[in-house]
C-alpha cells in the first residue's frame, strides 16, 4: 500500500544476532495482550472440548464393575467405543443406580456435572435429584448452570460438548481451504501465463457467486447432510481470498534472487514453490487463513441457526439458537450460545489481527 | 478507454456465463424436483398423476438434462425473459420488481446509517489517535465488528418485542407492515409503520459494516497523516480540524469509491439471514424461499442479477478508481 516506506536497506544493520523470522514474529505477538488472550482462549476450548465427557455427561468417567476398569465416557466421542458390557446388562444409558444395583462392590469417578448433552436428565436418575425442568421452565439454576431447553436438555452440557464442532468446524474447513487456496494460487502465480489467467478468472468465478448462495445450494446438493460435509463445503468455498494472497506473494517472488539461485542450482518448479517460496509466503497468508477461521465459525453457526445445519444428534452452538427463534422467552437458549459463538469468533479475529501485525514488517514500522 | 471497457464486459460475459452455468448445474443436482417438493407438502388427495407430472416437466423444460435446459434458459435471457416461477405461477421478473422495493428500503437505510455514522466515527478515532478513548471506541467498533448478525438480532428480539412488551419502547418482532396497515390507511401513518418494523432490521444489517467502515477509515487516515504533504499543511499554519478533513480524509476517499461500488450487490440483493429472522419480504428471503421450493427458475433469476450486479459494482469501482486517483489509469 505505501511505497514510501523506509525500505529494509536503508536502515541501519541489526545490532543483535539475527532472530529467526518466526521467533520473532512470536515475541511481537507475546507483547500484544489482547491477542495473547485471545490465544488463550481458544486453548481454554480446546482443553474443553478434549474433556467435554468428563465435565457434563451421565457416563462415568471411570468406574469398575463385576472386577473390571472401564471408560464409558468415551461413547460420547464415538458410540461405538461404549463398553458391550453395559448394554448385555441392560443398563440402557442410565449408570449410577444401574451401577449400584448390579455391581455393589463397583465404584466410579463422574463428570463435573451430571447432566447429557442428547437427552433429559430423568427424576431420581442421580440419586435424589429431580427432574430437569422443560419448556419455559428450565431458567438457568444450580443444577442447570445455564438452563435447559424446551425438552429439559441441559444447555451447559450441549454447549461443552458442542465446543468440538465448533473447534473442528474452524481447523477442518480452514484446512481445506488453505490447501486449495494456496495450491491454486501458488501455481497461478508461479506459472503465470495462460495457467494464471485461468486460476485468476476461476477465482473471480467462485467470488462473484455470493457465499451463502454457493454454500446453501452446496447444502442442498448433499443427500445426507453431517457436520463433516457442512466442513467440506465450508472449506470448498472460502479459498477464493487465500488464493488470491497466494498467488501475489508467489508472483512478487518468483522474480528474486534467491528463487534464481535455486533454479540455477537445478532445482524443479514443484520443489522451489515447496520450499523455496511457500515459507516465504506463509506469513501473509495465514492472516486470512486465521481470519477464516473465524468466519467459518459464523458460516456453520448462521446455517445451523437457518435449519440447514447437521441433523441432531450432533449438538452445535448454532442449533441451539435456531431453538431459541421460536421460543424467544427462554433467554437463555440465546444469551449463552450467542455470547459463546460471539467470543470465539472475537478471539480468532485477534489473533489473526495479532499474526498481522507481528509478521507483516511494514506494519511494524508504522507502529514506530 | 472504450477499449478497456470493451475488454472488461467481454471478459465479464465469459465470467457470466460460467457463474450461472454453474449454479444452474447445482441447482439442478438438488435432490427433488419442484413438482416432487410441492407434492410432498399437499396432502394426498391432491397428488399429480404420473402424465400430469410428464406434462409439466415438459413445460418447464424438466424433461432435458441440464445443460441443455442451460442453453434454453441463457437464451431466453438474451431475449429479456427471466421465465415463470414454478411454484409461484408468476413470472421471476415480477416477483423481484415486487421484492426489490423492500430490500431496497432495508438496504438502502443501512448503508446510510452505515456511512454517517462511520465516517465522524473514524475522523474521531483518528484525531484522537493513541488517546484512551480512542482505544476504547476502536475496541468496541472491533467487538461489534465479531458481534454475529443473528446473535443481535435474537438479542434485540427479547429486548424489544419480549422484555418491552407493552411499552412505548415496543417494536415489532417480524414483518414490514402492521395488521392494522391496509390500503386505506395514510400515507404517512403506513411509512411510520413500516419505519418502525424497519429498525431492527436495520440496526442489524449495518452495525458489522459500520465498524468495518470506520476501522478501515481510521487505518486509512494512519497512513495519510504520516505523509510529507500533511506536515507541509500543519507547517503552514492550517488548523487541526482542517488538517484532518480537507488534507487527510480527502485522500483517504479514494479506497471508499472502491468499497462503494463494491457494496453494489449487498444493496439490492439483500441479506438471506437479516431478511430470514425478521421475515422481511425482500430479495434475499425470496432466494431461500425459492432455494426450498426448488424454484430454478427463480433461483437462477435471482443468481443472474447477484452476478451482474457483482460484476457491475467490480468495473465501476475500477472505473470510479481511475476517475478519482488521476495517477490511476485504466489501461
Amino acid at each position: 500500500m505505501t511505497s514510501d516506506e523506509p525500505s529494509n536497506e536503508s536502515r541501519p544493520p541489526c545490532q543483535q544476532a539475527a532472530r529467526g523470522f518466526w521467533s520473532e514474529a512470536w515475541r511481537r505477538f507475546r507483547s500484544r495482550k489482547l491477542s495473547m488472550a485471545a490465544l488463550g482462549f481458544v486453548l481454554f476450548l480446546v482443553l474443553v472440548a478434549t474433556f467435554a465427557p468428563a465435565i457434563a455427561g451421565t457416563k462415568p468417567v471411570i468406574c469398575r464393575y463385576k472386577g473390571t476398569i472401564y471408560v464409558p465416557c468415551l461413547a460420547y466421542f464415538d458410540r461405538t467405543l461404549e463398553p458391550v458390557i453395559f448394554a448385555k446388562d441392560k443398563f440402557r444409558g442410565t449408570y449410577p443406580a444401574n451401577l449400584a444395583e448390579k455391581d455393589p462392590e463397583s465404584w466410579a469417578i463422574w463428570p463435573l456435572v451430571f447432566q447429557d448433552p442428547y437427552r433429559s436428565v430423568r427424576d431420581n436418575e442421580w440419586p435424589g435429584e429431580p427432574a430437569n425442568p422443560a419448556r419455559d421452565q428450565g431458567a438457568p439454576s444450580s443444577r442447570n448452570l445455564f438452563g435447559t431447553d424446551q425438552y429439559g436438555v441441559d444447555v451447559f452440557a450441549k454447549m461443552v460438548h458442542g465446543t468440538t464442532v465448533a473447534l473442528l468446524v474452524g481447523f477442518v474447513s480452514m484446512g481445506l481451504a488453505g490447501t486449495i487456496g494456496i495450491t491454486i494460487g501458488a501455481t497461478a502465480g508461479y506459472c503465470g501465463g495462460w495457467v494464471d489467467m485461468l486460476a485468476s478468472r476461476l477465482i473471480e468465478v467462485v467470488m462473484c457467486i455470493p457465499t451463502l448462495v454457493l454454500i446453501l445450494a452446496l447444502v442442498a446438493f448433499v443427500d445426507k447432510p453431517s457436520i463433516w460435509k457442512t466442513m467440506a463445503i465450508i472449506g470448498l468455498t472460502g479459498w477464493t481470498g487465500i488464493a488470491r494472497l497466494a498467488r501475489a506473494e508467489f508472483l512478487r517472488l518468483r522474480s528474486s534472487e534467491f528463487v534464481m539461485a535455486a533454479r540455477a542450482a537445478g532445482a524443479g518448479p514443484l520443489r522451489i514453490m515447496a520450499r523455496h517460496i511457500l515459507p516465504n509466503a506463509l506469513a501473509p497468508v495465514l492472516v486470512p487463513i486465521t481470519f477464516g477461521i473465524a468466519s467459518a465459525i459464523l458460516i456453520e453457526s448462521s446455517l445451523s441457526f437457518l435449519g440447514f445445519g447437521p441433523p441432531p444428534p450432533s449438538v452445535s452452538w448454532g442449533s441451539l439458537l435456531n431453538d431459541a427463534r421460536s421460543n424467544l422467552q427462554m433467554w437463555w437458549l440465546v444469551v449463552f450460545p450467542g455470547v459463546a459463538i460471539f467470543l470465539t469468533v472475537l478471539s480468532y479475529n485477534l489473533v489473526g489481527e495479532g499474526l498481522q501485525e507481528a509478521t507483516d514488517p511494514r506494519l511494524r514500522e508504522a507502529r514506530k | 478507454m472504450v477499449s478497456y471497457l470493451i475488454r472488461r464486459l467481454a471478459l465479464a460475459v465469459v465470467t457470466l456465463l460460467m457463474i450461472t452455468g454453474i449454479v444452474y448445474g447445482l441447482a439442478r443436482s438438488m435432490p427433488g424436483t419442484p413438482l416432487t417438493i410441492e407434492m410432498g407438502e399437499s396432502d394426498p388427495s391432491r397428488k399429480l398423476n404420473p402424465a400430469d407430472i410428464e406434462r409439466m416437466k415438459k413445460a418447464y423444460g424438466l424433461d432435458k438434462p441440464w445443460y441443455a435446459a442451460y442453453f434454453v434458459w441463457a437464451g431466453n435471457v438474451v431475449r429479456g425473459d427471466l421465465g415463470r416461477s414454478i411454484s409461484r405461477k408468476q413470472p421471476v421478473a415480477t416477483l423481484i420488481g415486487e421484492r426489490i422495493g423492500p430490500t431496497l428500503a432495508l438496504s438502502g437505510s443501512a448503508l446510510l446509517l452505515t456511512w454517517l455514522v462511520s465516517i465522524p466515527l473514524g475522523l474521531y478515532a483518528s484525531a484522537r489517535s493513541g488517546e484512551v478513548d480512542e482505544r476504547v471506541v476502536s475496541f468496541g467498533l472491533y467487538v461489534l465488528y465479531s458481534f454475529p448478525t443473528f446473535v443481535a438480532a435474537l438479542f434485540l428480539q427479547i429486548i424489544f418485542a419480549v422484555w418491552l412488551r407493552d411499552t412505548a419502547w415496543e417494536l415489532p418482532l417480524f414483518g414490514m407492515r402492521g395488521d392494522g396497515i391496509t390500503d386505506e390507511t395514510s400515507w404517512f401513518a403506513s411509512t411510520a409503520d413500516m419505519a418502525r418494523h424497519a429498525i431492527l432490521p436495520v440496526i442489524c444489517q449495518s452495525y458489522v459494516s459500520l465498524a468495518w467502515y470506520s476501522r478501515f477509515i481510521h487505518a486509512n487516515m494512519q497512513e495519510v497523516v504520516r505523509q510529507d504533504y500533511i506536515r507541509t499543511a500543519k507547517a503552514k499554519g492550517a488548523g487541526p480540524w482542517r488538517v484532518l478533513v480537507h488534507h487527510g480524509f480527502r485522500n483517504t476517499l479514494i479506497p471508499l469509491v472502491t468499497l462503494l461500488g463494491l457494496s453494489l450487490p449487498a444493496l439490492l440483493g439483500g441479506s438471506v439471514i437479516i431478511e430470514q429472522i425478521f421475515t422481511w419480504p425482500g430479495m434475499g428471503r425470496l432466494f431461500f424461499e425459492s432455494i426450498r421450493e426448488r424454484d430454478y427458475p427463480t433461483i437462477m433469476g435471482l443468481t443472474f442479477m447477484f452476478s451482474v450486479l457483482t460484476l457491475a459494482g467490480q468495473l465501476v469501482a475500477d472505473v470510479l478508481y481511475a476517475w478519482v486517483d488521476p495517477r490511476v489509469s485504466v489501461e
